[in-house]
């Protein structure tokens, strides 16, 4: 029978709620813009201030999933990129996920996939919204396939204003493998 | 943005079966992925450095970010249901990469409708298909139209009362 990666360590994470995190700064128009080119979607409610005054939205807003990109990272912290120069298997990817919850003790199984995501979606983020996000360890669990035993992390964050107003729901699925 | 978005979609023109109308993207370059991976801050490096993506990670080239894939979905169903309609809920699967080089059709097809609280519901399947037809992001969402003579979709967006 093989090991199972679900410690009591790991399965004490399940239900855990990480420390708030507010994005740095607050939502920009060219934040925005460079968002919506780099998506290739011209909808005017993204940059067209006359348009979006007169919908619904009231002025300015960013696309639906824009929360989830909103958590940069602030002036003073270490450099994700300070070890590019001398680590071969640097990744670039250290310190991307800003869930303020602590990581899941699975030093055997160090790659990380995403492995997709179910949002609901209530208010679109506008121009000078402060975006807060709370994060929380819905589950944590493990499925053996061919390529041996993967664990599935689910982390659900609530993206509100400054208002606390909910902006969206998101549940990100991790594999660790 | 399609004249499509801009001319609302009542629930009554909808039925089970339909197709929601298709999205095409690409050919998705690593020009396209870098956009993506600066406009974000994701310095995952196998969104733009090849070397590393091919020789390092053995992918088959600097992959289309799934983060990127994602907007697709959402802005298919967006501009399907208009400004008068709203996507309340999307989910998909990452099942399989997309180097570049992908031409990707979103796709998404009317399962089920139903109305509640006065308004539309709409459940689609939906998914991203590359240029051989493989289907690498599967899916399913929930739209909300108006009535033809019903009240506006609200906005912030209100769930239907539990029944």
């Amino acid at each position: 029978m093989e090991e199972s990666y679900l410690t009591p360590e790991v399965k004490a994470l399940i239900g855990m709620e990480g420390e708030p995190e507010t994005c740095w700064e607050p939502v920009e128009r060219s934040e925005i813009r460079r968002f919506a080119q780099a998506i290739m979607d011209d909808d005017p409610s993204y940059w067209n201030d006359a348009y979006a005054r007169n919908s619904k939205y009231g002025g300015i807003v960013a696309p639906p999933l824009f929360p989830l990109f909103g958590l940069r990272r602030p002036p003073g912290t270490p450099d994700p990129l300070r070890d590019a120069a001398t680590d071969p298997d640097f990744d670039g990817f250290a310190g991307l996920l800003r869930t303020g919850l602590p990581p899941v003790p699975l030093p055997q199984l160090p790659r990380l996939l995403n492995g997709g995501s179910e949002v609901e979606f209530y208010q679109l983020p506008r121009v000078g919204d402060r975006i807060t996000a709370r994060a929380q360890y819905l589950d944590i669990y493990e499925k053996s396939g061919r390529s041996g035993t993967m664990v599935f992390i689910v982390i659900e964050t609530r993206y509100v204003n400054q208002d606390d107003d909910l902006l969206l729901v998101s549940r990100v699925t991790l594999i660790r493998r | 943005m399609p004249t499509e978005a801009r001319k609302q979609r009542f629930y009554e023109d909808v039925e089970v079966g339909q197709a929601i109308t298709p999205l095409v993207k690409g050919p998705m370059t690593t020009s396209h992925v870098m956009r993506w991976s600066a406009a974000i801050e994701n310095w995952h490096r196998i969104h733009y450095d090849r070397p590393y993506a091919v020789e390092h990670d053995r992918l088959p080239d600097v992959l289309v970010a799934g983060s990127w894939k994602q907007q697709a979905l959402v802005q298919l169903l967006k501009d399907w249901l208009g400004e008068g309609g709203w996507l309340w809920k999307i989910r998909y699967q990452f099942r399989g990469m997309d180097p570049v080089g992908a031409t990707l059709t979103c796709w998404g097809r009317v399962t089920h409708t139903y109305i509640s609280d006065g308004l539309g519901f709409v459940e689609c399947d939906i998914g991203m298909r590359n240029q051989d037809g493989e289907e690498t992001t599967p899916g399913t969402a929930v739209g909300v139209l108006p009535l033809r003579d019903g009240r506006p979709v609200p906005y912030p967006f209100v769930p239907p009362r539990k029944e």
